[in-house]
């Protein structure tokens, strides 16, 4: 489990997690909005540059964007196979056996999985330099319009920064429980589907049951300390916009715009 | 045959940057038919240590003969289940491994696992609720409705009824009541006893420690500080300011009396012994 | 009038069941309060109830003349605090300074104001250079005093500490037990803490001992434990003085001092009279 780098945060210190975490929200959909509007390797190559100098600015290694990359190869090599099979423009490149393989089903897959990598490198970049606290408290404000519409935004984003304290806590009790079983004589692994579905019930129920316990005592202590759901709170972490923020906001949309302009002029 | 631990260390997140070294060159050896106490400050690697008496964990160096088992490191290991077997685990805070329908449902998980036919796995089952002092109409109840020291000695059956050679307890008795913790020291000290089961526990618990335990294993930091008789470590106050731990008071207690010209023998290592030994003398 | 004021009180989870049997006892202002008893007496029950986690639907609970019951719940809240037994259950913040600032969030305290509160409330429980870290780099006693500075930083008149120490490693027990013991020097603050630690109920004030859901005793300390005998049939534990002294007594041996050395110089004169 610790070997999953999507959505993984690095706590250091960078201009990019100096960053107000509403801009750099807004600079994701702005960036994944551009990679998804062009046509144009050209707006791609672009992009990556961009990519690669906020990364060095994030001071995160190109080894972790790369192994980011791992848990998509299976759904890149589905991706070819079905795009060889439907897609027959184009000339004729070569051919696997006796079946063809044309010149728009490499080239169409190809510019779909780059445009899958860059979406996943742009959401790595987010996640790794934002504190999930702080993601939480940007997706609280960009939803706040909601509102409007009494949609719950304070509760919602109260549940998720909960949710992902307990995270941490939830994966060492499934090592604990895990193990407790294993020393009953649980094979986690092999075994047949009968013994499989028992191996996982000693694992779930208990988990569960701590889990339920572990939120009735979370809410005891919530209400304790004077948490009342939907009643008006402050804040003790403040965002702020700064002149940076403004600027990132700014060169985000600017790709965005260029990335529009090239389905045109290109 | 004894357990050894032989130049064993344990790395987690070995090739990482963050890796830790939670054992550090161990070197020790248990021995058969006796009570153990492992002792140390949270984090010196005690639970890392337990965690490869039964291959929860396997060494990153060295080795671990237990039983007919030689656990060596980097090598691939396939008797993994007799050997879980044949050493039960009791884990910290136990009575969250609880999950079946019923209590004896849930004792029975174990034996059922390892083997045992489901009449025998009963039987046994309901033998090992008997020693824990689970009276029999509770048989039938779900294990998530009775108290927590009940839970606890469930869970503790659920290990006995495997009929493991060892047993190794993490800290049986945190968060209980004295009367809780009381009742799960005798159920190990008289599995020892009657049945001459090799206990290993751990515990913060220093008066335990040296009312029961024979011997007793101090680890600081990954590494072994002391393995001797618990009696010789209690007795050596440089050693309990070395490794900052406090003189139990009935050690305070029995050194008065020895001061003082009693005679106390070296079985005399709870209160109602020394009370006995004393009165002795004195009616003489 | 006491601060607290419990009147006949029962209360029942099911119909035929009372873990609460008609308990009444009044807590004094400044007070540093235990309450013992063993696994079911109803001690957790009885925090539950004072705080208002629990309705009262029998007998009567005021906290400084306010009744306690489901109207008056908020005016009492900001009055106390609780300290539960999990030290990771009640880490609502991501790190140590957003878990001291949760309840000023709560009580709308100004933003700009919260960071200098937080400081203030860190350094009284010795976490300063702890501001930033998250629950898993901690320790359980250190997660039990950041707790504790969370309900310190709301100014509260009371504070319940259920079973705080009971999860921790003897480190952890004597870091919150030293803290709770200074708490209690300042007389502004009411401490009430249900235990099991012997050690705890001899720093305190008075000790109200419950069996089976029933007022068993509520008296000073040293009073209570002078009664071994009483608590030993109830199954709760006592001083290894009076251990000592049960130890001989079965031996037919009576000893009379409050001290171990004096229990052996008592012994050495039985001996040589014999």
């Amino acid at each position: 489990m610790n070997n999953l780098v999507f959505g993984k945060y690095i706590p250091i210190d960078s201009f990019m997690h100096r960053l107000d975490p509403r801009g750099k929200l807004i600079g994701l959909f702005l960036m994944i909005a551009a990679v998804f509007v062009t046509r144009s390797w050209w707006v791609f190559l672009g992009i990556a540059v961009l990519l690669a100098i906020a990364l060095l600015l994030a001071k995160i290694g190109i080894k972790m964007i790369v192994q980011s990359f791992k848990p998509m190869i299976v759904m890149m090599i589905f991706l070819f196979v079905i795009n060889s099979l439907t897609i027959r423009t184009g000339e004729v490149l070569f051919n696997i056996g006796t079946y063809p393989i044309y010149e728009d089903a490499i080239f169409n897959t190809l510019f779909v999985i780059c445009r899958l990598l860059l979406m996943i490198s742009i959401t790595t970049l987010l996640t790794a330099t934002t504190n999930p606290l702080d993601l939480t408290l940007g997706i609280e404000w960009i939803l706040k319009p909601l509102e409007l519409i009494r949609f719950p935004t304070h509760e919602v984003a109260m549940m998720v920064s909960i949710a992902l304290r307990f995270i941490p806590t939830i994966i060492e009790e499934t090592i604990r429980i895990m193990n407790a079983q294993k020393s009953r004589g649980v094979d986690f692994e092999n075994g047949r589907i009968s013994e499989k579905i028992a191996a996982i019930l000693s694992l779930i129920v208990p988990l569960f049951s701590v889990a339920f316990e572990r939120a009735y005592e979370l809410a005891d202590a919530m209400e304790a300390r004077g948490y009342v759901p939907g009643a008006k709170r402050t804040r003790y972490r403040v965002l702020k916009f700064r002149f940076t923020d403004f600027m990132f906001i700014f060169i985000c949309a600017l790709t965005l715009a260029l990335s529009i302009a090239s389905r045109f002029v290109l | 045959m004894p357990i050894r631990f032989k130049a064993l260390s344990y790395i987690y997140n070995k090739d990482m940057p963050y890796a830790h070294k939670a054992l550090d060159d161990i070197n020790l050896e248990i021995r058969e038919g006796i009570v153990t106490a492992i002792i140390g400050e949270t984090g010196s690697g005690k639970s890392t240590l337990v965690e490869h008496l039964n291959a929860l964990l396997l060494p990153s160096e060295g080795s671990l003969e237990i039983l007919d088992y030689n656990l060596i490191a980097n090598q691939k290991q396939k008797f993994l289940k007799p050997l879980r077997k044949d050493v039960g685990l009791v884990f910290q805070f136990s009575e969250y491994q609880l999950f079946e329908e019923t209590i004896l449902k849930d004792v029975a998980f174990g034996p059922l696992n390892f083997g045992f036919p489901l009449e025998e796995a009963l039987k046994r089952a309901a033998e090992a609720l008997k020693m824990v002092d689970i009276p029999e109409e509770l048989f039938s109840v779900s294990p998530l409705e009775i108290s927590g020291g009940q839970k606890r000695r469930v869970a503790i059956a659920g290990i006995i009824a495997c009929d493991p050679k060892i047993i190794v307890l993490d800290e049986p008795t945190a968060g209980l009541d004295p009367r809780g913790a009381k009742q799960i020291i005798d159920l190990f000290i008289s599995l020892n006893r009657k049945l001459k089961k090799t206990i290993i526990i751990v515990s913060h618990d220093n008066e335990m420690v040296y009312n029961y335990c024979d011997e007793t294993v101090v680890l600081s930091k990954g590494k072994i500080r002391y393995h001797g008789p618990t009696l010789e470590l209690f007795a050596d106050q440089e050693k309990l300011k070395e490794f900052n731990m406090l003189e139990p008071q009935i050690v305070t207690f029995r050194n008065l009396l020895i001061e003082n010209g009693f005679k106390v023998s070296n079985e005399a290592r709870t209160l109602d012994m020394l009370a006995k030994e004393i009165a002795g003398q004195i009616r003489k | 009038m006491s601060l607290i004021e419990v009147k006949n009180v029962s209360y029942a989870y099911n119909e035929n069941k009372k873990v609460i049997d008609d308990v009444s006892f009044n807590i004094e202002q400044g007070t540093y309060v235990t309450i013992i008893g063993h696994n079911g007496s109803g001690k957790s029950t009885m925090a539950k109830l004072i705080v208002g986690l629990l309705p009262v639907k029998e007998g009567e609970i005021t906290v400084d003349g306010i009744t306690v019951n489901e109207e008056n719940i908020g005016k009492i809240r900001t009055k106390m605090g609780i300290v539960f037994q999990n030290p990771d259950n009640q880490f609502i913040g991501s790190t140590v300074k957003d878990d001291i600032a949760f309840g000023l969030e709560n009580k709308q305290v100004e933003s700009k104001d919260m960071e200098a509160i937080v400081e203030e409330y860190a350094e009284k429980v010795g976490l300063t250079s702890f501001l930033e870290y998250e629950p898993q780099n901690l320790s359980g006693g250190q997660k039990q005093r950041v707790a504790i500075a969370g309900i310190l930083a709301m100014r509260p008149d009371i504070i319940i500490f259920d079973e705080a120490t009971s999860m921790l490693d003897p480190k952890g027990k004597k870091e919150i037990k030293k803290l709770m013991y200074d708490l209690s020097q300042d007389k502004d603050i009411t401490i009430i803490s249900i235990t099991h630690d012997i050690e705890e109920v001899l720093q305190s004030d008075d000790c109200i001992v419950l069996n089976k859901g029933r007022l068993f005793m509520h008296e000073k300390p040293d009073k209570v434990f002078a009664n071994a005998e009483k608590l030993r049939e109830i199954d709760l534990d006592v001083p290894f003085i009076e251990k000592v002294r049960e130890a001989f007594r079965k031996n037919k041996i009576k000893l009379k001092a409050d001290d171990l050395e004096g229990m052996v110089k008592e012994l050495c004169r039985s001996g040589s009279k014999h």
